[in-house]
């Protein structure tokens, strides 16, 4: 597997974390070498409206956002949300779909069907991984707020990074109190099926 | 955190930084001694990096000013003073400091250390504005260089090269970025920070710096005939107008001109295309190479301008190609047009690589890997999620209680009731439930916009705004519905800071509990409202001691609405309510919780009030006890007395 022009998009909620997961990830590629772009589109994000973020890596800088039909993982912390950016999924759907099964319904308006988006997600890819990111988080450490850590131990399986690193960029970013269940959480994303 | 992030490493080694970080990197490798700035989306983060960091690296002076008039005027002095001074805003910012800036750059200071650099980052798609507006068009009002970089290590470079110009020509450079170069984050490879060189020999000769009728026309000569004819040679010949795969043939005889960050979404589209074929990248795009251009087209059939917004560059594509008789087909948005169907690119929203890649297909025919048209015809059911006030934010509450106060008034007066908002948070008002907006512009002007109606009908006008707001622009609109005597009813709505845009401080700002703390004096509102003679009425929120706060909001703002309409008095109502983003810097949330048992799933508090941490579950109310941040409105709201808090 060669990385090179390698392309993520993440989408979720405005405070599921996305914006702390693209300078993780980023940070750590860039100490391992590459050449990183991330971009945040967001407007008023951090109060409930819908997030794009991409994260773009390999040899050479990128545009901040990709071409359509170009990503080779997207994220969803958010399910429904990953309807926003399936554009992005390769047409021969090789790109790998991580879809948080957390679910944030609307007032009177109607959630997508689990056949419908069923039916649409294998439309656009035959790797799909639904995690239940936000159960575990709240199992196992009492804070759904670290979902989007549980998610970064899950792809790290994916992707040219050994947890060590990433495991040490999480002891820089955190501060002490919520170290340890960050941690947690991570351990138990890289174990996941 | 950003005195370790952004000053602290050595030349040469590789920082992931977002845009606004390199160019607080640049600006400190160009030895700057001031940076003034209103904060504004996407541009704020500059403004509080110096903020944190100004002390500790030696800089004589930053501010967040009250606004960017103000900004721009600090900054403009500083510069003729001697000063390597930088000033930041948004898009729409320098309308507000346009005034200043005109009269600014025609001046010529003397001394050698001077220079001023403008940063102003727009926002193609309005992710966070009111309006879209490109504001390269003001490069030719102004006569201002201006340089646009692409990506984070440009940003650093660029800062650096704006302060070298402006250093030499004694003219205001502007760096413009957008969000998608602000907002991105790259590696950027360091420099050495530079310490400053002010020195104390002072210069206000008055042909120097004074634009008066005396002096200002032989002033705009200079600055047109000499600085900006020496700018556009320097333009020419700048490496940061740079032509790549000059010598490559194509069968199309094409090339394509660009700037900023459309040039990253250019490389982008040929890929996947693999078209190679010679761009003229712009980095200098004010005044622009005109001779470089010319020589471009000379060697092309065709040529395609690709840039975001307004076609700024492609007009003087056009310009130049006539100048010399060219008859080389410029392909881009038609700017004479005004049309969608002669447009290959958009005047409206940002640009990527997928709309560059239609665009050039529509130009040479070929066929593309895959069909990005059968992609886009997918359609899905999207979820429209409207952006929500944060869980206990101030502005809910009074939303609440002017939806409950208008009603009553209504239903008692029969008088047409019309709202008018300002921008920052509380323009989620606008949206449904309360759907408040009749009508809203810009920065400051709910004010006037109430008077503009109260004044000609028996309406009730009501202004929304913001402290921040009020204090940037609203205070001239208030003194004027004062003096004039407008019955309108002015809501300020004082959360303390300038929530919207991250909680920065204004001068209004009780900083005392927070690290801006050590430097700031608060102006009092309420003392200064007195001082103007209106009728003032203010309501706080104190925490755990006030009792149904919201129901004297309520009969506040009913009282006060029924002595605008009755007595055609103008009534001020000042709530004092911190913004709860600050508020848990200092204390835990007092979560509350919902007691199933009492609870008769009215739906008041999910549906009306629509706290986001409160949600339906199990026909009944619910909290997520990680989301609320404990103001306790729901408490109070609940007819059923379900609510309480959490650890009761
Ligand atoms: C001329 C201009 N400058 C800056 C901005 C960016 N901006 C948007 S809202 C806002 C201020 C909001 O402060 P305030 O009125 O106190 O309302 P709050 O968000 O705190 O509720 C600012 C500075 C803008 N929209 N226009
Ligand atoms: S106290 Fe009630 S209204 Fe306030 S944040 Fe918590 S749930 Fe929302
Ligand atoms: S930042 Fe402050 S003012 Fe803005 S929505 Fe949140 S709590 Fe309200």
């Amino acid at each position: 597997m060669i990385f090179d022009n390698y392309t993520i998009v993440m989408t979720g909620i405005g405070g599921q974390g996305l914006i702390s997961l693209l300078q993780i990830l980023g940070d750590v590629l860039m100490k391992n070498g590459y050449k990183v772009t991330t971009a945040e589109t967001h407007g008023l994000s951090q109060r409930g409206g819908r997030v794009v973020c991409f994260l773009r890596f390999g040899s050479m800088l990128t545009a901040p956002i990709p071409l359509i039909g170009t990503a080779d993982i997207i994220i969803a912390t958010e399910k429904s949300c990953i309807l926003e950016v399936l554009k992005y999924s390769k047409p021969d759907k090789s790109t790998k779909l991580v879809i948080s099964t957390y679910e944030e319904k609307l007032i009177n308006v109607e959630y997508p069907s689990e056949k419908y988006l069923f039916n649409v997600l294998h439309e656009n890819s035959n790797n799909i991984y639904l995690i239940p990111a936000t159960n575990i988080a709240e199992k196992l450490v009492k804070n759904p707020k670290t979902a989007n850590i549980v998610i970064l131990g899950y792809i790290v399986r994916f992707l040219p990074l050994n947890e060590k690193e990433l495991e040490n960029s999480l002891i820089q970013k955190f501060s002490e109190n919520i170290l340890s269940i960050n941690l947690n959480v991570f351990k138990e994303g890289l174990k996941l099926k | 955190m950003s005195y370790n992030k952004i000053v602290i490493g050595k030349p040469g080694t590789e920082k992931f930084f977002l845009g606004n970080e390199a160019i607080v990197r640049g600006a400190l490798e160009s030895g700057i001694d001031v940076y003034t700035y209103y904060p504004g989306t996407p541009s704020s983060e500059v403004g509080e990096a110096f903020m944190e960091t100004f002390k500790k690296v030696g800089m004589k002076w930053v501010e967040s000013s009250i606004n960017e008039k103000v900004a721009m005027e600090v900054a403009g002095a500083a510069y003729a003073r001697g000063a390597s001074a930088m000033v930041g805003m948004k898009n729409v910012g320098l309308n507000v400091a346009s005034d200043p800036l005109f009269a600014l750059v025609t001046t010529h200071p003397k001394n050698k250390n001077s220079a001023l650099v403008i940063l102003v980052a727009d926002d193609p798609q309005q992710h966070s504005s009111a309006v879209e507006m490109d504001s390269r068009n003001y490069l030719k009002l102004f006569k201002i260089p201006a340089l646009e970089p692409s990506n984070p290590q440009e940003c650093l470079e660029f800062t650096k090269r704006a302060f070298e110009i402006s250093r030499e020509l004694k003219l205001p450079v502007i760096i413009r970025t957008v969000t998608m170069v602000s907002h991105a984050r790259s590696n950027v490879i360091i420099g050495k920070i530079k310490q400053s060189e002010i020195q104390d020999d002072f210069d206000l000769s008055k042909e120097a710096n004074v634009a008066s009728r005396l002096y200002f026309l032989k002033l705009k000569e200079d600055q047109i005939y000499i600085r900006m004819n020496r700018a556009l040679e320097m333009s020419e010949n700048s490496s940061i107008n740079k032509i790549e795969n000059e010598n490559v043939k194509n069968d199309y005889e094409l090339g394509i001109i660009t700037s900023g960050v459309s040039y990253s979404y250019v490389r982008e589209a040929l890929d996947f295309l693999e078209l190679k074929i010679p761009i003229l990248k712009i980095g200098f795009i004010n005044p622009l190479p005109a001779q470089k251009i010319a020589k471009f087209l000379e060697h092309l059939q065709q040529v395609f301008v690709v840039e975001e917004n307004d076609g700024y560059i492609e007009t003087q594509v056009l310009a130049i190609a006539q100048k010399i008789g060219l008859k080389v087909k410029i392909h881009g948005k038609d700017p004479f047009a005004y049309s969608k169907e002669d447009s290959l690119l958009p005047f409206v929203g940002e640009l990527n690589p997928t709309k560059i890649a239609h665009a050039l297909i529509k130009i040479t025919n070929i066929t593309p890997k895959f069909d990005l048209n059968l992609i886009e015809g997918k359609d899905y059911e999207l979820l429209g999620r409207i952006p929500r006030l944060c869980p206990g934010c101030p502005h809910r509450t009074t939303g609440f209680a002017i939806k409950q106060a208008t009603a009553k008034i209504k239903s008692k007066t029969r008088k047409k009731i019309y709202f008018y908002q300002d921008i920052g948070c509380y323009t989620l008002l606008a949206y449904p439930p309360l759907s408040f907006a009749n009508v809203k512009y810009c920065m400051g002007s709910s004010i006037a916009l109430a008077q503009g109606v109260a004044q000609i009908n028996g309406s009730l006008n009501i202004a929304i705004i913001g402290d921040g707001t009020f204090f940037h622009s609203g205070i001239s609109a208030l003194l004027n519905g004062i003096y004039n005597k407008a019955p309108i009813l002015v809501l300020i709505l004082d959360n303390g800071w300038i929530g919207m845009t991250g909680q920065q401080p204004h001068p209004g700002s009780d900083t005392r509990y927070y690290k801006e703390g050590f430097f700031k004096q608060a102006i009092k509102l309420v003392e200064f409202l007195q001082g103007t003679g209106a009728l003032v009425s203010v309501i706080t929120h104190q925490k755990s001691v006030e009792q149904e706060y919201e129901t004297k909001l309520e009969d506040l703002i009913y009282e006060k609405g029924l002595d605008v309409l009755e007595n055609k008095n103008l009534q001020v109502i000042v709530v004092r309510d911190e913004c709860i983003q600050k508020i848990i810097k200092r204390y835990k949330p007092e979560v509350r919780s919902v007691n199933m048992e009492l609870c008769t799933n009215c739906g008041l508090c999910y549906n009306q009030f629509l706290c986001p941490a409160i949600i339906e579950k199990d026909d009944s109310a619910y909290i997520k006890s990680t989301l609320c941040l404990g103001c306790g409105i729901c408490e109070e709201i609940c007819p059923n007395d379900a609510i309480k808090r959490e650890d009761l």
